[in-house]
C-alpha cells in the first residue's frame, strides 16, 4: 500500500509542472482533469502549495510564484536528465523513457504511481485540436494564437483552458466542434493553435 | 422631463433585437454609425416622466477594436454620454456573457444583466442562482423572456433608476505585475474616462485608447517592466475569462439530465455539415429562395404598374405637358419602387432573417466559406450576391454585413457581373427570345467567367486579409415571426426612403430628355463604342439610356431596331448586345446607392471600370466568336 502523503507529494509536482509547462495561469479544473487522482487530492496540495508561497490562487484560476517557478524548474529539469538517461543507457523507446522519469522524480515506488492510475504524462499527450479524431471529446490545454486580438476572441468566445471540447464535424478549410452546447466552426489555422489533450478513458 | 441613454450589448443570437423590440415595439430608426457602415437601431419610448433613447449596436463578444462592429460599440460606450448599459446574457453559457459585463464593469458604467433564454437552459439541467450573481456582482440581474415579456417590466423600473445603481464594485483582480502596470499607466491618463479601464485597454494593446494618455512614453516604460511577463494581453484576457468562469459556476448548478437532448439538433447537422449534401443543400435553398423571389418580383411589378398605368390613363391628363410628365415619372418611379423593395427587400429579408434566427443562415456560410475565400470574400458574402440576383441597388447596401470596407467594395463589384432580375429580363427577353435559349445561357456563362477574372484581379489588386473563419453556429430554434417581420420591414423602410427619389428623378430625367428631344445629341460622343461592339450605330441609346432605367432596354432596342430583331441583327451581335448591357455596374440607382456607401470617388471609378470592362469583354467575344463562325 502507498501512504497518502506519497499522493500528496506526487500530486504537488505535478501541479508545479503543469503550472510551468503552460507558462500562464491555469483554471483549476484543467488540473483536476489532467492529474488523474481524486479531487480531494489535488484540492489539499494546491493549499499546501500556496502555505508554502509556491503558488497564487485569483478565482478559479492558479499561477506560479517566483519561488514556485525556481521549484517548478528544479522538477523539470530533473525530469530531462532522468529522461535522457534512459533513453541513452537503456535504449528505451522516448514515451516510456518519459514515463519512467515521471516515477523517478518523485522519489517514490514504482508500485505507487502503478496505484494512481492515469498519472500526468502531459507532453506527449498533447495534440493540436486539428489532430483530434472526430467525434471525440478532449480537453483544451493551451491557445497558442499569436495575435493578441485574436486569442482575446477566441477566448470571449468561451474557448479557453479547461473547457470540454469535441469535434463534430470536418469540413473543407477547417472544423466545427462543441463546447458545453455551443458549436464554433473553426479555421484550420485557428485549430492548429489550439491545443487538446489526447483523451485516454482508463 | 428626465432624459435616458442606454446602451443594449451582448453576443450575437442572444435575442437583443427581440429585447428591444419587446421594449419599444417595432418603432425604431436604423441609421449608420458616422463614418463607418456598421448600424446602430435606436428607439425612444416615453416611461412615466423619462424619455429613454435605447441604442442597440451589433452583437459582439468583447469590447475590443479587432471589428468594425467592436470599434462601434466601444465609441458608443465611451464617446456617447450614456446613462446605462443593458447586457444580455445567454444563460446556457453564462460565462461568456459575464467575459463582457466585467469589462463594462471595469469601464464603471451603470449596468443592468438580464438573463435570456432561462427556459432553455432549465431544460438542459441549468440552474442559474440570479440573487447570488447580484450579490457577487453588485448589480441588478433580471430574469427576462421577450416572448413572454417576462421581466420587462422589472427591467423597465430598474432602467428608471438606473442612477442608483453602484458602479464597478466589483474588480477582476490581475497578476501584480499587470496591476502595478495598471497603477503606474493610471497615473498618466488625461480625460474622464476611468482611468483602470484605460490603462487596461492600454495593456491590452488598443490603440484608440492611445489618444487619453498623456504621453506615449508610458507605454514603453512599462513595457520594460512587464519584460518577464510578455504575454500581458493574452494574461489579461485569460484571468478576465477565468473570473468570469469561475463567477458562473458559483452561481450555477447543473442537474444531471437522463435522456440525452439534441439529437435532432445533430442529425441535422450532420447533413447540413456534410462535405457534400451540405453545399448541395445551400445550394438549392438558395435556389429556391431566388426562384421565389423573382417570381414574386415579376408578379408585384406586373400588378403596380397595371395599376399606374390604368390610373394614369383614368386621370386623362393631357399628354407632353412638363407636369403631366412629372406626375406620370413620379408615379412610375414610384411603382417601380415599391415593386423593387417588396420581393427584394422585404422579402429577401424576410427569408434571410428567417434563416438566421432558425440557425441555418451560419451553416449556409460555413458551406460557402471556402469557395468565397479563394475570390478573396468572406463565406457570408452570398447574402448581398443572391440579393444582387434581385436587384443590384439594396444587394449594395446589404454589402455591410462583410467585415471591412474593403471586402464591401470587393463585393458591391462584383455586382457588375451579378445580372439582376432587369438584366436577366434583358439576357431571356431580348436575346432568348431574338436568338435563342443558347445564345441566352452563353451570356450568363460569358459573365460568370468575365466575374472570376475581375474578382481574382481584385483580389491581388487591393490585397485583402480574410479573417479565419471564427463563427458560433447557434442552435436551430422556433423563430419569432413577429421579430422577422419588424426586422425586415426595418430593412425595407431604410431602402425606400433613398431609392424612391433616385428611381423618380432617373424617370424625371429621361422624361426631360425625350420631350427637349436631346436623345441624339447626348448619344453622339459614345458612339465609337458601337463600332467597337460591331453594332448598328442606333444600339446606342438602348445602351446608354439603360443605365437610367434598366428595365427599358428592351423597349428602347425595340424602338430603334423594329421588332424584326433577328433581322436587323446577327446571333452574333444579339450576343454582344446582351454582354455589353449585362457586365457593369447597371444603372444610375445602383450609382447612387454606391455613392452612398462608398463616396463619389470610388463609386464612380467602379462604374466607369466595370462599364469599360464589360464593353471590352463584349468586343473582343465578339471578335474571337466571329473567327468560329467564318
Amino acid at each position: 500500500m502507498f501512504k497518502e502523503s506519497d499522493i500528496l507529494k506526487v500530486v504537488k509536482e505535478d501541479i508545479l509542472r503543469i503550472l510551468s509547462e503552460r507558462r500562464r495561469k491555469v483554471p483549476l479544473k484543467l488540473i483536476k482533469a489532467e492529474i488523474g487522482v481524486s479531487h480531494p487530492f489535488i484540492s489539499k496540495g494546491v493549499k499546501d502549495l500556496r502555505k508554502e508561497n509556491l503558488v497564487c490562487i485569483g478565482g478559479d484560476l492558479i499561477s506560479l510564484t517566483k519561488d514556485g517557478e525556481d521549484k517548478a524548474k528544479d522538477i523539470l529539469r530533473k525530469h530531462l536528465v532522468l529522461e535522457n538517461y534512459f533513453k541513452r543507457t537503456i535504449n528505451e523507446t522516448e514515451a516510456e523513457a518519459h514515463k519512467k522519469a515521471h516515477i523517478l522524480e518523485h522519489y517514490i515506488s514504482e508500485e505507487v504511481v502503478k496505484n494512481i492510475k492515469k498519472i500526468s504524462t502531459f507532453k506527449e499527450k498533447e495534440i493540436s485540436l486539428r489532430e483530434l479524431d472526430l467525434h471525440k471529446e478532449s480537453l483544451i490545454i493551451d491557445i497558442t494564437i499569436p495575435d493578441n486580438e485574436l486569442f482575446e476572441r477566441v477566448v470571449s468566445m468561451g474557448i479557453f483552458p479547461g473547457e470540454k471540447i469535441r469535434l463534430t464535424n470536418k469540413i473543407p478549410g477547417g472544423i466545427i466542434v462543441k463546447i458545453k452546447n455551443k458549436k464554433f466552426a473553426l479555421d484550420k489555422g485557428i485549430a492548429k493553435e489550439i491545443k487538446v489533450l489526447k483523451y485516454e478513458k482508463s | 422631463m428626465k432624459n435616458l441613454k442606454i446602451l443594449l450589448i451582448g453576443q450575437p443570437n442572444v435575442g437583443k433585437s427581440s429585447l428591444l423590440n419587446a421594449l419599444v415595439g417595432p418603432r425604431v430608426i436604423v441609421s449608420n454609425y458616422p463614418g463607418t457602415t456598421v448600424e446602430v437601431i435606436q428607439a425612444e419610448k416615453i416611461f412615466d416622466d423619462t424619455k429613454v433613447n435605447f441604442k442597440d449596436t451589433p452583437g459582439i463578444y468583447s469590447i475590443s477594436d479587432r471589428s468594425e462592429e467592436e470599434k462601434v460599440t466601444e465609441n458608443v460606450l465611451f464617446e456617447e454620454k450614456l446613462d446605462g448599459v443593458i447586457v444580455i446574457a445567454d444563460a446556457t453559457s453564462l460565462e461568456r456573457s459575464l467575459y463582457m459585463t466585467l469589462q463594462i464593469l471595469e469601464a464603471r458604467i451603470p449596468t443592468v444583466l438580464v438573463l435570456n433564454f432561462v427556459e432553455d437552459a432549465k431544460k438542459r439541467g441549468i440552474e442559474i442562482d440570479y440573487k447570488r450573481l447580484e450579490r457577487i456582482l453588485h448589480i441588478p440581474v433580471i430574469l427576462i423572456n421577450p416572448l413572454t415579456k417576462k421581466g420587462i417590466n422589472e427591467l423597465i423600473n430598474t432602467i428608471l433608476k438606473i442612477e442608483r445603481i453602484s458602479r464597478g464594485d466589483f474588480v477582476v483582480k490581475y497578476d501584480d505585475h499587470i496591476e502595478k502596470a495598471v497603477n503606474k499607466i493610471s497615473t498618466q491618463i488625461k480625460g474622464s474616462l476611468p482611468k483602470r479601464f484605460v490603462a487596461l485597454r492600454i495593456l491590452e494593446e488598443d490603440k484608440d485608447f492611445y489618444k487619453y494618455l498623456k504621453s506615449e512614453k508610458i507605454i514603453r516604460d512599462s513595457k520594460e517592466d512587464l519584460k518577464e511577463h510578455p504575454k500581458v494581453a493574452e494574461d489579461i484576457s485569460i484571468t478576465r475569462y477565468g473570473t468570469a468562469s469561475f463567477i458562473a459556476e458559483k452561481v450555477t448548478r447543473i442537474i444531471p439530465l437522463k435522456k440525452e437532448k439534441g439529437k435532432i439538433q445533430e442529425i441535422i447537422d450532420n447533413a447540413l455539415l456534410h462535405k457534400i449534401w451540405g453545399p448541395l443543400t445551400t445550394g438549392l435553398s438558395f435556389l429556391v429562395i431566388f426562384g421565389t423571389l423573382l417570381y414574386l418580383g415579376n408578379f408585384t411589378q406586373k400588378i403596380l404598374m397595371n395599376l399606374t398605368e390604368s390610373l394614369l390613363s383614368s386621370l386623362g391628363i393631357a399628354k407632353y405637358s412638363l407636369i403631366t410628365m412629372i406626375l406620370a415619372q413620379g408615379l412610375t418611379g414610384l411603382a417601380a419602387g415599391v415593386s423593387v423593395a417588396l420581393p427584394y427587400v422585404f422579402l429577401f429579408y424576410l427569408f434571410l432573417n428567417l434563416l438566421e434566427d432558425v440557425g441555418l443562415l451560419s451553416r449556409f456560410i460555413v458551406n460557402t466559406e471556402k469557395f468565397f475565400k479563394k475570390i478573396g470574400l468572406p463565406g457570408n458574402s452570398f447574402i448581398p450576391l443572391i440579393l444582387g440576383l434581385g436587384c443590384t441597388a439594396p444587394a449594395v447596401r446589404a454589402t455591410r454585413i462583410l467585415p471591412s470596407k474593403k471586402e464591401q467594395f470587393h463585393a458591391a463589384s462584383l455586382f457588375a457581373f451579378v445580372p439582376c432580375s432587369s438584366r436577366i429580363a434583358i439576357i431571356i427577353g431580348i436575346v432568348g427570345f431574338y436568338g435563342g435559349i443558347k445564345l441566352a445561357l452563353f451570356v450568363f456563362a460569358t459573365s460568370l467567367i468575365a466575374g472570376l477574372i475581375w474578382a481574382l484581379g481584385i483580389k491581388r489588386l487591393i490585397h485583402i486579409n480574410n479573417e479565419p473563419l471564427l463563427l458560433e453556429l447557434p442552435p436551430y430554434r422556433k423563430p419569432l415571426i413577429k421579430n422577422v417581420l419588424v426586422k425586415s420591414w426595418i430593412r425595407m423602410k431604410d431602402f425606400v426612403f433613398i431609392v424612391i427619389p433616385l428611381l423618380v428623378l432617373g424617370g424625371i430625367a429621361i422624361g426631360i430628355l425625350d420631350i427637349l428631344e436631346l436623345t441624339n445629341i447626348i448619344v453622339k460622343p459614345f458612339s465609337p463604342i458601337t463600332t467597337w461592339l460591331k453594332l448598328p450605330v442606333v444600339t446606342i441609346i438602348p445602351l446608354v439610356f439603360g443605365f437610367l432605367q434598366k428595365d427599358l432596354t428592351g423597349a428602347m432596342l425595340l424602338s430603334v431596331l423594329g421588332s424584326k430583331i433577328s433581322l436587323a441583327l446577327t446571333p452574333l451581335q444579339i450576343y454582344t448586345f446582351g454582354v455589353a448591357s449585362t457586365i457593369g455596374i447597371p444603372c444610375i440607382i445602383a450609382l447612387g446607392i454606391l455613392i452612398k456607401e462608398f463616396g463619389y470617388k470610388k463609386a464612380l471609378l467602379l462604374t466607369g471600370a466595370s462599364i469599360a470592362y464589360g464593353l471590352l469583354f463584349a468586343g473582343l467575344s465578339w471578335r474571337i466568336f466571329s473567327t468560329f463562325y467564318h
